[in-house]
């Protein structure tokens, strides 16, 4: 091994990004773009105001408690919404249908029978059953609701009504965790993962097809060099990639209004407790076997398109079940497998362990996640030499 | 007085691909210092011969040594130069910046060499133009510097003129003169026949095997004809307008 010719080789591909700008763009701009764009979706969404038709089945018993209902909404800082009311629940189905309400309420015939006689009585809730999410939403909006019914209900039966009390803790970070404060630290890894795997792979196609890899292997440089070599000139833009993305996540200014325009915030202001650096350690760790996944398969393609056709093959599947949306240990077992043979996992698990827990190197599942994401990227170090074909080593 | 040990030695070597015989038996010694044609139809054996020199391929059966040691032999690779028929460079990177890549693959890490090679191939004024601006002939330059960077002992040329205009050759040859003035061993696989003309001998390959092999003269005389042209038809087995010849080439 010869440092002066692996840096030949890694310098060789940054003088080559350098007049690139595209590329350059696509390594550093576009991350922040798709990041900010998500924080800008899962934080700024609009809080949609839940519109109820509430059914009442139960007659003038029933009425008390739709006119106690109705007045709980009035003003309520929930977002909630009284919008018409139905005497069957088919009136009210077909209400939902023609897109009036969101989300129907039925008090039951038996309503006054079963609270008299000391039995739970029995709702329904009726939605539209095509988004989960949103009706997820609706029925924890509900809630809010149930517990002026339940005092209602207790009214009528002529107890006292106990209303829980509900308070919130939480082990980690604060009660205000949002879904990008969960989503934004894997992210980190997936888009260095992504654009190392297709910069690697597309770059060492043309070193295939385009001579030049004949013409390095008539140089005194070894195939170990030339994938060293590889390895630090893209890992050196995996580095920056990741420092420029987690400062944008992590970071927070606020920029006042400048005249006509509108105060506004730079950085996402994700909550995170742990080491940057460890995080960082492990996406370069994850980035090295991206670097040599991608000369691997760069035999197995003949050209740019085909590199590209990879990327469902090998990217989004580690999008979908390296749990960066679902925890893998509530996947379908065979998927689970499937899962521990990727490294998009093992990273997922390493960066939530610390950004979200404060993890570090002494915790057991860190060490664990860094020492497979190393052992994968040396298992692909190996086969990408494998696949520079010479005669000497 | 004994001859010099030969720079390019190749022993019975063949190499096949599948049930295709490549190379099939050449035995040839290059001494030092001189410059070698190596002529032969598409598909003769031209370039897997020179691989195998070059190191790049292993023979099926033979040896091939240079400067007396067996190839394959990675340590050696910084001894010879190797031109392939396609310009290896890189488009996205200047010219300068090739050429200082591969000097320093070569172990020559300073400003020298690669400033030699570009006053050499006449592109010290495109120093920082991008590969990808350059017209084919000045690419087919760089290819050239890139091969001549770290002052190779022997250099294997493949068809180096291709798309250069004629002053350039001239200038190309007086250049390959001189390195073998000062002992390179230059091998050149060409077709074209002035060209052929400037080498001090001759090799003609046909079916991965000599054929025929001598001075300009030699050959000429061997063929019965006073042209290379009609010569190297004859040794291709093809008669004046380019037919194949009833009977086998002797």
């Amino acid at each position: 091994m010869s440092a002066s010719r692996i840096l030949a080789v890694a310098r060789r591909i940054a003088q080559g990004f350098r007049r690139d700008e595209r590329t350059l763009g696509l390594i550093f701009i576009v991350p922040i773009v798709i990041t900010a764009l998500l924080g800008w979706v899962i934080r700024d969404q609009k809080d949609v105001t839940v519109q109820v038709v509430i059914v009442n089945e139960a007659g003038a018993p029933g009425q008390r408690i739709v006119d106690a209902l109705t007045r709980a909404t009035i003003g309520a800082p929930d977002g909630i919404e009284v919008i018409a009311f139905a005497d069957t629940r088919d009136a009210a189905a077909d209400s939902l249908r023609e897109g009036n309400g969101d989300i129907a309420l039925v008090l039951p015939s038996t309503l006054l029978e079963d609270v008299s006689a000391g039995r739970r009585p029995k709702l329904t809730v009726i939605t539209a059953g095509t988004d989960p999410a949103v009706d997820g939403a609706a029925l924890g909006k509900l809630q809010g609701l149930m517990a002026t019914l339940a005092g209602e209900l207790a009214a009528a039966s002529g107890g006292r009504a106990i209303l829980p009390e509900i308070d919130r803790e939480t082990l980690y970070l604060t009660t205000e965790t949002d879904t990008l404060d969960v989503l934004a630290p894997v992210f980190l890894a997936y888009f260095a993962y992504f654009f190392v795997f297709m910069l690697t792979g597309i770059s060492f196609l043309r070193e295939r097809t385009g001579g030049t890899l004949e013409r390095l292997l008539a140089t005194p440089v070894s195939r170990a060099e030339i994938v060293v070599g590889y390895s630090l000139g893209f890992g050196f833009f995996a580095i920056l990639q990741v420092i420029v993305l987690t400062v944008f996540v992590l970071a927070r200014v606020d920029v006042p209004s400048i005249g006509p325009l509108p105060a506004f915030t730079i950085g996402l202001d994700v909550q995170s407790v742990g080491s940057p650096v460890i995080a960082f350690l492990l996406a370069v760790v994850l980035s090295l076997g991206s670097v040599n996944l991608g000369i691997f398969l760069s035999t197995f393609a003949r050209t740019e398109l085909q590199i590209i056709q990879f990327i469902p093959l090998v990217i989004i599947p580690q999008g979908l079940i390296g749990g960066i949306f679902w925890p893998v240990d509530r996947l379908p077992d065979v998927l689970a497998v499937v899962a521990h043979a990727l490294p998009m996992t093992y990273a997922v698990d390493g960066l939530r362990a610390v950004m979200l827990r404060g993890a570090d190197f002494g915790d057991a599942a860190v060490r664990l996640d860094f020492l497979v994401l190393t052992g994968i990227a040396a298992l692909f170090v190996v086969l990408a030499g494998a696949t520079i074909k010479r005669e000497v080593a | 007085m004994t001859a010099p040990a030969p720079a390019v030695e190749a022993a019975g070597l063949h190499k096949s691909f599948g049930t295709v015989q490549a190379v099939d038996g050449i035995d040839l010694a290059l001494a030092p210092g001189r410059i070698y044609g190596l002529l032969g139809p598409n598909g003769s054996g031209k370039t897997t011969f020179i691989r195998m020199v070059a190191g790049l391929a292993r023979p099926t059966a033979g040896t091939a040594r240079v400067l007396g040691t067996l190839m394959p032999n990675r340590d050696l690779l910084g001894r010879i130069g190797y031109m392939p028929q396609a310009e290896a460079i890189y488009p996205e990177l200047s010219v300068g910046e090739n050429l200082a890549f591969f000097a320093r693959l070569e172990g020559k890490s300073d400003r020298e060499p690669v400033d030699r090679v570009l006053e050499l191939v006449g592109l010290a004024d495109r120093r920082t133009t991008p590969a990808m601006h350059l017209s084919g002939g000045m690419r087919r330059r760089l290819s050239l510097a890139c091969t001549l960077v770290h002052e190779p002992a022997v250099l294997l040329l493949d068809e180096p003129t291709v798309g250069v205009d004629p002053a350039l050759r001239a200038q190309f040859w007086a250049h390959f003169r001189q390195l073998a003035a000062a002992g390179t061993t230059i091998l050149v696989a060409s077709h074209v026949m002035d060209e052929a003309d400037r080498c001090d001998e001759l090799i003609f390959i046909r079916s991965g095997r000599v054929l025929a092999r001598g001075t300009s003269v030699e050959v000429r005389a061997r063929a019965g004809t006073t042209d290379l042209e009609t010569a190297f038809l004859h040794f291709s087995g093809l008669d004046t307008e380019g037919r194949p010849l009833e009977a086998p080439v002797a």
